[in-house]
């Protein structure tokens, strides 16, 4: 009996009150996962009666709906042709579920938001570029190459368009049409439009304007801007939902889409970009002003909220600094406090990657650390230490020193004539800046001492429960030997690690029939000599017992229970801690439950604890007990 | 589809070991479709997983529903289970 996707898709979707009503979409193992809008327009008995639909939750704004495993995927693919949406990953699934927190908290998370999704566009064109870059300082010959020109192309084509990767970003966050949002990043730097970058190249009145009403824009792009894009694709979106909800629906397809577009546009040429021209000006005057006051704090302070410009996207324009201070005195000391605060983020983002243990953060702390040691430091800042703000700070503190002992140093230029501390080029810093430095050990030593600063503060004070990863406390012992706990079950989808440190002995030697007869599922029983659980692969809780002696968990269509002890449910959870919550992702070794064997020995039952896979028999090959 | 409420009197709820009874016994009407319902969550009673996330307590009422196959007899049976184990 083959179930109809497509038909068990539109059904779904007839009873749920239109699509207006559904935020999002995304799909686990076994449930199709909806946000919705409105609780009160769900048809929630017209939707179990769907054939395909086994069951629903509805809960914390979050309606899933069980399809089962193998089909849920099918069906959402359908789903979402039906709807019309694009997929959502279950993390945004969660985050449209939080979407009631304050404005403040969902401001500052944004740029994230919107920077995260595309670390790895900007992961493979910093790393290549800060390469490609430095390759000529050392073999001044091969920056004449067809291959440092090909490369060179290649590096920097995520920078040089980067506005239409964080326009289709933003879109997507925004809950625009990623499309439109992708146009609006085109737009701005459309190639009939003088590239930003070359700008400076023209007389002010060389520059081709239109009039349009009674403004005068400037025929130039947005390269290397990110807040223009940004708030114009947030207008963008704010349009199109708005005029989706007001438009007829028979006209609403080609309406709606060219209504926005045009209305963006204008406002962004108009308004939004020139806005952003001249406070943007006002942040480089303050910058000027800044480096050149007062024995150095001045350049210390920059040293600390450079890496905000970076955060604000603004950094690309201290170019135009440094640019100038090259053709008038030679000597760009601008480039010393830029070193300082890359390299201080450098020197956080390391700390953040050793320290850590979740291995998905491990995986883009160190990659992401490399890049900023040569100069790129985007993915450090957006992918790790302004996510968790306090890394961040203690790079803008070793960024501060580091900048403060520039200023009391000298060069030498060509001629061997002592001079300001300072590059011969611009748009390098970090490793790639040494053969442009004009006093290399001097600037090894600023280096280090920026980065050492934020690499011994971040280390002190950043602990991983910190802002998003929440709970989790497992003490670094635990954490080090579970990925060295023996497996205790496997089958085709995965391995389950012993959970509970003690003796393994056979499921039918667990003292409870219903256990040993393998009703709940096949598993082993462990007679434990600690009381604490953890878990036993990278999933995801999907209940706690409200007394506390039971947790289960799903990965990869595995369903597991763990469950402390016989009849222990009658403790009503004296004895017992939960140190996760249901929806909780928790990774191999992370602590789960916690209970006290003398509590459950003088409350007379036995402590012995069941892992037991409870849909062992949809799995294949599985095999209980110590390998 | 025929159903039926049931107020839990185990003192400690639907939880692991009657659910895995529970679904032990509802294994054995393959050919009915078994729903169990709380308020607004409701759950395919062959699912343990999905039975045990809805937290029936003692004093709960809940609602089971039977499609399929002989509807009327494998009501009947399920309720006498709840009677006489739950």
């Amino acid at each position: 009996m083959a179930l109809d996707y497509r038909k068990c898709a539109e059904e779904i979707f007839s009873h749920l009150g239109g699509r207006e009503n559904i935020i999002s979409a995304a799909h686990c193992a076994t449930r199709l996962r909806l946000v919705i809008a409105d609780n009160s327009k769900l048809d929630l008995k017209a939707l179990e009666d769907v054939e395909g639909v086994k069951g629903l939750f509805n809960s914390n704004g979050q309606l899933q709906l069980i399809i089962g495993t193998g089909t849920v995927n099918k069906v959402y693919d359908e789903f979402l042709a039906v709807t019309g949406m694009t997929a959502a990953t279950k993390a945004e699934v969660k985050e449209a579920a939080a979407s009631r927190m304050p404005l403040w908290k969902k401001i500052l998370k944004t740029p994230g938001d919107i920077f995260v999704p595309i670390l790895p566009a900007i992961v493979a064109s910093g790393l290549m570029m800060g390469i490609v870059e430095a390759i000529p300082k050392f073999l001044p010959a091969f920056g004449g190459t067809d291959w440092f020109s090909f490369l060179d192309l290649v590096a920097n084509t995520a920078f040089a368009l980067l506005p239409v990767l964080v326009a289709i970003s933003a879109a997507r966050v925004f809950g625009g049409n990623i499309f439109l949002g992708a146009v609006i990043g085109l737009m701005m730097v459309h190639p009939a439009l003088i590239n930003a970058w070359t700008v400076g190249n023209y007389a002010p009145g060389e520059i081709p304007v239109w009039h349009l009403w009674f403004f005068t824009v400037q025929q130039v792009g947005y390269q290397g801007h990110v807040i223009p894009v940004i708030l114009a694709v947030l207008l963008m979106s704010t349009i199109e939902k708005w005029l989706h909800k007001h438009v007829p629906e028979m006209i609403d397809l080609f309406v709606t889409p060219l209504c926005t577009v045009l209305v963006t546009a204008f406002c962004t040429f108009t308004i939004i970009g020139p806005i952003f021209s001249v406070f943007e000006n006002w942040v480089l005057a303050g910058a000027q002003w800044l480096i050149t006051v007062g024995y150095g704090a001045g350049a210390a302070i920059m040293g600390a909220i450079y890496p905000f410009t970076v955060v604000m996207g603004l950094h690309h324009m201290y170019n135009v600094i440094e640019a100038g201070m090259i053709s008038s005195t030679g000597v760009n000391t601008w480039m010393p406090i830029a070193s300082a605060a890359n390299f201080a983020q450098f020197g956080a983002c390391l700390a953040v990657a050793i320290k850590c243990r979740n291995r998905k953060l491990k995986s883009v702390a160190f990659p992401s650390s490399l890049s900023a040691s040569l100069g790129i430091t985007e993915p450090a800042i957006f992918g790790v230490n302004f996510r968790f703000m306090k890394p961040f700070v203690c790079g803008m503190i070793g960024g501060a020193v580091g900048s403060l002992i520039a200023t009391w140093m000298h060069g030498t230029n060509a001629a061997g004539e002592v001079v300001a501390f300072g590059a011969t080029t611009y748009g390098v810093t970090g490793i790639p800046g040494i053969p442009a430095i004009n006093n290399i050990p001097m600037y090894l030593l600023e280096l280090l001492v920026a980065s050492g600063i934020a690499f011994v503060l971040t280390t002190i004070l950043w602990k991983e429960d910190q802002p998003e990863e929440k709970k989790e406390d497992a003490p670094a012992a635990v954490a080090e030997e579970a990925p060295a706990a023996p497996v205790v079950i496997s089958c085709a989808a995965g391995k389950v690690y012993q959970p509970v440190k003690g003796k393994v002995i056979a499921r039918e030697d667990i003292p409870d029939p219903t256990f040993a007869g393998g009703i709940l599922g096949d598993g082993v029983g462990i007679e434990p000599e600690e009381g604490v659980v953890v878990a036993p692969f990278d999933g995801e809780v999907t209940a706690v017992m409200d007394s506390k002696h039971a947790v289960t968990l799903e990965a990869n269509g595995m369903e597991l229970l763990i469950h402390v002890g016989v009849n222990t449910v009658n403790m009503k959870g004296e004895g017992f801690t939960a140190f996760v919550q249901e929806g909780d992702r928790v990774t191999v070794g992370q602590k789960l439950l916690g209970f006290d064997r003398d509590a459950i020995k003088k409350a007379g039952y036995s402590d012995t604890v069941a892992v037991l896979l409870t849909n062992a028999e949809d799995l294949a090959d599985v095999k209980c007990g110590l390998e | 589809m025929k159903s039926f409420t049931y107020t839990i009197t185990d003192p400690v709820g639907l939880h692991a070991r009657p659910a895995g009874l529970l679904v032990k016994a509802i294994k054995e009407f393959a050919g009915s479709t078994i729903t169990l319902a709380k308020g607004e969550k409701s759950v395919n009673a062959l699912k343990l997983m999905g039975i045990m996330q809805m937290g029936i307590k003692q004093g709960d009422e809940v609602t089971v529903s039977v499609e399929g196959g002989d509807e009327e007899a494998v009501a009947a049976a399920v309720e006498k289970f709840f009677k006489e184990n739950l």
